[in-house]
């Protein structure tokens, strides 16, 4: 017994200590809240997201030697959190969706689009269907009522090219989600989990981006016998680059046209540019305005999911 | 006189009960099975023993793990100390010694219980809100629900040792705090460190579930890799976040030998270590400045109040989320048992541990998206998922309790010639029903703010529902569906209450 309770005194003893010394230490330590002086730049979470971190990187360094100012990643991997992060100010600029970046500038008033990808203009959702599901490619979109009382799966659900433009589309020829198997979608949660769930047949039909459809079969991830595209929706503006207001006051005169500027400026012809670029699965950034996205924000506000 | 006779299933079988749900589940799995998701299945399996070594993915996940760990560990502290605070004082026992009356209590953990309704992913989206990205947010999402947790289990524990000294001490005249530090407080102390220490696993996993926030964080690596389904980089997460299970959960085990007094002034000097720690990573820990006016501020420009409640079939939607939440309850509290008694040995615990313990580790989603390659999704399949992972932790406490009994039941009954599965049944499990079955009600508060995370499987329930609403941004209908699940709370937590009072009075009928 004495043994256990000396054991007991010296172990209180450690923790005290330990805790003492600990919190000397924290308030010697510096804070690292710099934040008024680096660029906070931040992205949903959408494809290939363990490249993320690996490309945002690579763009932090390129654009910190553009611009001469830190810059900073922070991954989010939340539709919703990068929304709001943006709103709050935790994220100055964010690579968003259609949908994402049409409700952050909502929020944020001031906030304003400075570039997309080239192939954002005119991008594209795919739906792929199971073979076993009987559904065979569709000449027009009317066939799109051929998807009632089939089970569906959307991707996330704030995601443009996975979930609003498909809804939207097979909304305009008469299908809603309660006419679906179940009485309404599944939600995989991204692109590539929208596939798996697809070709193993859980679900007869998916919706998503065409982009990732088609680097997953570029990659031999799809197996063609099991899933295969049924229609093509027509095309819409997607993703694209919004910037806080107020950056040329923490930054100085002009810093948002420059920032704007580095991004259009990004070339495959320099090592870093390149890789950047392949990343994202572009050749180079427009220029993009807030006009591009009337489109999205009625369709966003059709489906409810802007207010 | 007529006989009448009251046949009641003896203590340790109730907890078998619940397993007779899995008969229906597998009926159901038969029927929708489709198996064609079993390549899937082996790339992941395969993946686990080939888990990434790439030094850019372990570097990412090292960082990842430490800024989860400190955010965990500030929440259970924070939780722990609250908890018991705010336990002692939501006590019946503690108002009666008190003030000779019982309301108080009654009224605080009425008050109490909204606040445990909401899940900490959903905490912390709230938070997010008003707060932006900062450390502080995931530490509040988890300390919120787990200090309120945390006091409804305190509470219980004091109301369930009354210890029979209490009266003659107030009789021979002390005063009420000297009642309660010499009758009440002694007993408390070993499930109260029990009941801590298990928390700390607990808030691990809650930490990584936010790791979504992009607070970094091992949760942030491990919901990208699942989401681009890269197996083997999920698997070198999923075995470090194993890794750091361990080891925390062998120094607390290694701590409560030494002496169980211990836990609570851990639980109080941790957090210094943990800020200290955290002010060497990348984690903003800065006192966060709250913009209330924007939520608000969206929240009264609307005047769409009423027809918000109006957009979604409550009945439906209600009767999923019940649903749902009653076969993972079911599920979760019915495995570790038949478990058990499918292989009744002390040798054999070990190996259920580690069972229990890769249930735990694989998130919910994940789950649910391995079940889908198997069988086409239905509520059933929600509820399977959901009921798999929090089986891990059910499996656990049950492991731990009957650790704890020592045995000496199980060996009475064996010299007198049962058979080892009757040892068991009579023996250790029916020492612990009764706390292993009011562990298991707290789950179903648990498992019903899972049903958030569970959109995979059909998107259905009142937790998907809320994800809809704030992926909206539409705080009408998020204050609906919030208090919805209030209501669902509360109703859950009276119908435990009187469950326990049946299994408590049944096992004094024993």
């Amino acid at each position: 017994m004495l043994v256990r309770e000396s054991r007991a005194v010296l172990a209180t003893g450690l923790v005290a200590g330990l805790a003492l010394t600990a919190s000397v230490a924290s308030c010697a330590a510096p804070q690292n809240d710099a934040k008024q002086t680096v660029l906070q730049i931040g992205a949903i979470p959408d494809q290939n997201p363990e490249k993320l971190n690996r490309l945002y990187g690579a763009l932090s360094e390129e654009l910190s030697d553009q611009l001469d100012v830190s810059v900073r990643y922070s991954p989010v991997s939340n539709y919703a959190a990068a929304v709001s992060a943006f709103r709050t100010g935790s994220l100055d600029l964010v690579w968003f969706g259609g949908l994402t970046g049409v409700q952050a500038r909502l929020q944020t008033p001031g906030a304003r689009v400075l570039a997309q990808r080239d192939i954002d203009a005119e991008f594209t959702s795919v739906f792929v269907a199971n073979g076993a599901s009987g559904l065979r490619p569709f000449t027009s979109a009317d066939q799109l009522v051929e998807l009632k009382g089939r089970r569906l799966a959307f991707g996330s659900e704030s995601s443009t090219s996975g979930r609003l433009m498909p809804q939207y589309f097979m909304g305009e020829k008469g299908v809603k989600p309660e006419d679906l198997a179940g009485g309404g979608p599944g939600f995989s949660g991204s692109h590539d989990a929208t596939i798996a769930v697809v070709q193993s047949g859980a679900y007869e039909v998916g919706a998503l981006n065409e982009q990732v459809w088609r680097s997953n079969v570029a990659d031999g991830r799809v197996d063609p016998d099991k899933v295969s595209v049924i229609w093509r929706t027509p095309p819409y503006v997607d993703y694209h680059w919004v910037v806080r207001p107020g950056l040329d006051d923490r930054f100085g005169e002009g810093f948002t046209n420059k920032l704007q500027s580095a991004l259009l400026e990004l070339s495959a012809e320099t090592e870093n540019g390149e890789a950047i670029l392949e990343l994202f699965g572009a050749e180079r950034f427009i220029p993009a305005k807030d006009e591009d996205y009337v489109m999205i924000e009625s369709v966003g506000r059709q489906l409810g999911k802007i207010r | 006189m007529a006989l009448r006779i009251h046949l009641k299933p003896a203590l340790p079988l109730i907890p078998l009960l619940p397993g007779v749900s899995l008969l229906g589940i597998l009926l159901v799995l038969l029927r929708d099975g489709h198996g064609g998701g079993l390549p899937l299945l082996q790339q992941f399996a395969a993946a686990a023993l080939q888990p990434s070594i790439d030094p850019a993915v372990l570097g990412s996940l090292l960082n990842g793990l430490q800024i989860t760990l400190v955010i965990a560990v500030l929440s259970w502290s924070i939780s722990s100390v609250l908890g018991v605070g705010l336990g002692v004082f939501s006590a019946c026992t503690f108002w009666e010694i008190l003030a000779g009356v019982r309301w108080p209590a009654v009224v605080l953990r009425r008050c109490l219980a909204p606040l445990r309704a909401v899940h900490e992913l959903i905490w912390g989206l709230l938070l997010l809100q008003v707060f932006g990205l900062n450390g502080w947010v995931a530490v509040c999402a988890i300390s919120i629900p787990y200090t309120v947790l945390m006091a409804r289990v305190i509470a219980d524990q004091v109301d369930c040792h009354v210890s029979p000294a209490i009266p003659v001490l107030k009789g021979a005249g002390a005063t009420p705090w000297a009642v309660m530090l010499t009758g009440l407080a002694p007993p408390l102390v070993q499930p109260i460190s029990d009941h801590i220490g298990h928390r700390l696993d607990c808030a691990l996993r809650s930490a990584v579930i936010l790791g979504v926030f992009g607070l970094g964080g091992l949760g942030t690596d491990l919901s990208l890799s699942l989401r681009s389904l890269q197996f083997q980089e999920m698997w070198s997460g999923l075995w470090l976040l194993a890794i750091a299970m361990v080891v925390l959960d062998h120094l607390l085990r290694r701590l409560r030998s030494w002496s169980r007094m211990l836990m609570l002034p851990v639980a109080i000097a941790s957090p210094w270590v943990a800020l200290a720690w955290g002010t060497h990573l990348d984690l903003q820990l800065a006192l966060p400045v709250g913009k209330w006016f924007m939520v608000f501020g969206n929240l009264m420009g609307g005047s769409q109040g009423l027809s918000a409640a109006l957009e979604i079939s409550w009945p439906g939607v209600i009767g999923a989320t019940v649903w749902i939440t009653l076969i993972a309850g079911c599920v979760a509290t019915g495995l570790p048992p038949l478990l058990m008694l499918v292989w009744p040995s002390r040798a054999s615990l070990c190996l259920q541990g580690v069972v229990w313990g890769a249930f735990r580790l694989i998130p919910a989603p994940l789950t649910a998206l391995l079940l889908l390659m198997l069988a086409k999704p239905s509520l059933a399949l929600a509820g399977l998922a959901l009921g798999l992972h929090h089986s891990g932790v059910m499996g656990r406490v049950l492991i731990d309790d009957i650790r704890s009994t020592g045995f000496r039941s199980a060996q009475t009954l064996k010299s007198c010639g049962a058979s080892p599965r009757v040892c068991w049944l009579y023996g250790p499990l029916a020492d612990v029903s009764r706390a292993y079955l009011t562990y298991a009600i707290y789950r179903l508060d648990v498992i019903l703010r899972d049903t958030a995370i569970i959109g995979m499987v059909g998107g259905a329930g009142l937790g998907w529902q809320l994800m809809e609403a704030l992926s909206s941004f539409h705080w009408w209908l998020v204050i609906w569906i919030v208090m919805m699940s209030a209501v669902l709370t509360l109703l859950g937590e009276s119908l435990g209450e009187r469950l326990q009072g049946i299994w408590n009075s049944r096992a004094m009928a024993l």
